[in-house]
């Protein structure tokens, strides 16, 4: 029995104790743990060691990811109740554990915020972290897909501007078109993986269509335009087993006279690329039409199994403080329309970096939707089925429209 | 006590002990998953209930979807002209290979050796490398075949619907062959030499005695050799991914990229699951046969 009165006394004493000595004693008990799959040369590794630094009540604990491990990871976590309290998730996957009730709702938290204010935001991105008119999250940094071209090319076939039109696209594309030399008129990206979603939902989104509108007779012109380039050989064969990184190796060689890529290929680019280029807004369907392009990057979400809400949130804040270093820095783009870039000084990328800052506000988020890696399936089956003739685009969309129609509950 | 340690030290206990472990490794790491697996492809799970045993049965639904969806067909037939073509291959280029080098010659073994350097690669590594070897455009294999004058186009290994499953099987035959020589060399050591030369000099020619000889001889290590093939090449995955993704458009995806398509790319894992089920029956069936082909076999 004395051993229990002891036990109970050293506990009262010592919540008695904590009391009286108030809320900094105990925020020293706070650790908070951060998932990412940032590096040391990469924003979130950095940012969260500088927070642990300047809150002396808050320990961080940081642990890295890898990109295929993000999802299941995380799932396990939560599933297991080891969640950690702050996680990095690829933006088209956000909704999917929204939904699930797995993240923190964090609307009145950034209303109350004078660190976040989501007009600041780009649309696209703000838009990932929604779910049913909450916010869930805090867009991390973002990107988007341009149009690049090879000018030395462009001035040996006699054109003098990139195409502006998918028509003018196809056309600028036979002109460049030279399988003598190895060359081809455009690079891109049908591989069967969101890849192939991410570079398609543009198209579809400027012809008026959608995810939940795939079939719309805007996307199932942008997948006839995609078979006439693939039809004509203007773009490589492999284009349907290629991921982006490998497309625009092409391009950089010199294989390709265009390719429909992303701002992270600008460092590489600048090394291996032995030729002048610009970069270009994607065409639209008509002179003029409705401009969309893909989003791409990583949110910040707070589990709502932590139990540091609080201190979870103050480190989002002190992350959405530091977006204006992300581009000097560690070279991504802030999700942000209030933060201009600094010049680098190259002149090649600086002129590409304003194209891609007008791109981005184009940019429309996958989904959200809970069920997004079904829907996104769906949409490469119909883009690889159309493109290797195996049905036409027509019914292909129209078989992808059914089955996202099920998923969506229409 | 005493007795417990003197049954480890007289060798029955220890016996016991040497069966047990092994028995509750398997048990416990192969076992239970397995049946675990099972479990799931009786009910509906989802991410969020990965980690517990209660969800919700739904019987054969998920059975059902499998055998109804349109592509179930196409990758069953794709994973038996993998499995088969894999093994066909893989045996008689290792068979080949095996059989040149119990020839005399200098530094046989040492080649011989050297083969297994494909063996011990990871399978993304050689799946990277004949990813160029293959490329459409720049890749070596289309150089090759176009100097020789066999093909005046380039073929799009990996892209052209017709030849995607034959760009994977052509890099697994690679990989698996240097495994199947040393296991038929081994095989063809254990054929005691004193017959062959009675052989020929009874007048057998080289063929009649590698029909009548040799093949009957390694019966068993051929039978072994197979069924280890089926095993490999129904696990073979690395390919699949690094290579063609399954694709284009399906054409090259077999059951297990399928399964793991289903589990860790759409998140269904009951689908998966059921997936690897129906692999799991079909290699033992083709066990069972095969342990009923070699059990009144005497070995030695």
């Amino acid at each position: 029995m004395t051993i229990r009165f002891g036990l109970v006394g050293a506990i009262a004493l010592a919540t008695t104790s904590m009391l009286t000595l108030g809320a900094a004693l105990a925020q020293d008990e706070v650790t908070i743990t951060i998932w990412s799959l940032d590096d040391a040369n990469q924003p979130a590794l950095n940012l969260a060691r500088e927070f642990d630094e300047r809150e002396p009540g808050i320990k961080v604990e940081y642990r890295e990811i890898q990109f295929d491990d993000v999802v299941s990871e995380a799932m396990r976590a939560f599933a297991t109740g080891q969640a950690p309290d702050i996680i990095a998730v690829d933006n088209p996957e956000h909704a999917l554990f929204a939904a699930r009730g797995a993240f923190l709702d964090i609307t009145d938290r950034i209303a109350n915020s004078e660190v976040i204010d989501p007009a600041n935001y780009f649309p696209g991105p703000l838009n990932s972290v929604a779910w049913d008119g909450k916010l869930y999250g805090v867009p991390k940094a973002t990107n988007t897909i341009a149009l690049y071209y090879n000018k030395d090319l462009y001035a040996k076939a006699g054109i003098t501007e990139p195409p502006k039109t998918w028509d003018e696209l196809v056309e600028v594309s036979r002109k460049l078109n030279d399988p003598a030399n190895n060359i081809y008129g455009l690079a891109f990206s049908a591989k069967a993986n969101e890849e192939g979603t991410f570079q398609f939902l543009p198209w579809a989104q400027m012809g008026g269509g959608g995810y939940d509108n795939i079939n719309a007779p805007g996307a199932v012109k942008a997948l006839e335009i995609w078979k006439t380039i693939l039809d004509e050989k203007l773009a490589s064969p492999d284009t349907l087993t290629r991921g982006q990184w490998d497309s625009t190796g092409t391009f950089n060689s010199g294989n390709a006279a265009q390719v429909i890529s992303g701002p992270w290929e600008l460092n590489r680019m600048l090394e291996e690329a032995k030729f002048d280029w610009g970069v270009a807004l994607l065409p639209t369907e008509t002179e003029g039409g409705t401009r969309s392009s893909a989003m791409g990057d990583f949110n910040w979400a707070i589990f709502a199994s932590t139990q540091h809400p609080d201190e979870a949130f103050k480190a989002l804040e002190y992350f959405a403080s530091q977006d204006d270093r992300l581009f000097p820095e560690f070279g991504q783009l802030p999700a942000r329309s209030d933060i201009g870039l600094p010049e680098t000084g190259v002149a090649l990328k600086d002129a590409a970096l304003k194209v891609f800052l007008e791109q981005l506000q184009y940019a429309q988020a996958r989904g959200p939707h809970p069920e997004w890696p079904k829907i996104s399936k769906a949409i490469q089956d119909a883009i690889q089925q159309a493109l290797t003739g195996q049905t036409e685009p027509q019914a292909a969309l129209d078989q992808a429209a059914a089955t996202i129609g099920g998923i969506l509950g229409n | 006590m005493t007795r417990l340690l003197s049954s480890l030290r007289d060798g029955k206990g220890f016996d016991i002990v040497l069966v047990a472990v092994p028995l509750l490794f398997l048990l416990a790491l192969s076992g239970l998953p397995l049946i675990y697996n099972v479990v799931m492809s009786f009910q509906e799970v989802d991410m969020f209930s990965l980690g517990t045993f209660a969800r919700p049965w739904v019987g054969l639904k998920n059975y059902i979807a499998v055998f109804s969806a349109p592509e179930t067909w196409p990758i069953m037939r794709n994973t038996a002209v993998f499995v088969v073509c894999s093994i066909a291959g893989q045996f008689l280029l290792g068979f080949g290979l095996a059989l040149f080098f119990t020839q005399k010659f200098p530094g046989a073994s040492y080649i011989r050796g050297l083969f297994l350097a494909s063996w011990v690669m990871p399978g993304l590594v050689v799946g990277a490398i004949w990813n160029w070897i293959l490329a459409g455009d720049f890749g070596v294999l289309n150089y090759v075949l176009k100097a020789l004058g066999i093909i005046s186009e380039n073929i799009f290994w990996r892209s052209d619907t017709n030849w995607s499953l034959w760009a994977v099987i052509i890099a697994n035959i690679w990989l698996g062959t240097a495994f199947n020589m040393i296991l038929l060399a081994v095989g063809l050591a254990g054929i005691p030499r004193d017959l062959y030369e009675a052989a020929e000099l009874d007048g057998a020619t080289s063929w009649q005695r590698f029909w009548t000889m040799t093949l009957p001889m390694m019966r068993s290590t051929i039978g072994a050799v197979i069924s280890l093939g089926l095993i490999f090449t129904l696990q073979q995955f690395d390919l699949f991914a690094a290579i063609t993704s399954g694709g284009p458009a399906n054409s090259s995806n077999v059951a297990q990229y399928w399964a793991w398509e289903q589990s860790f790319r759409q998140y269904d894992f009951a689908k998966g699951s059921t997936i690897s089920v129906v692999m799991i029956a079909v290699v033992m069936i083709a066990s069972i046969i095969y342990v009923r082909s070699t059990r009144h076999e005497v070995r030695g």
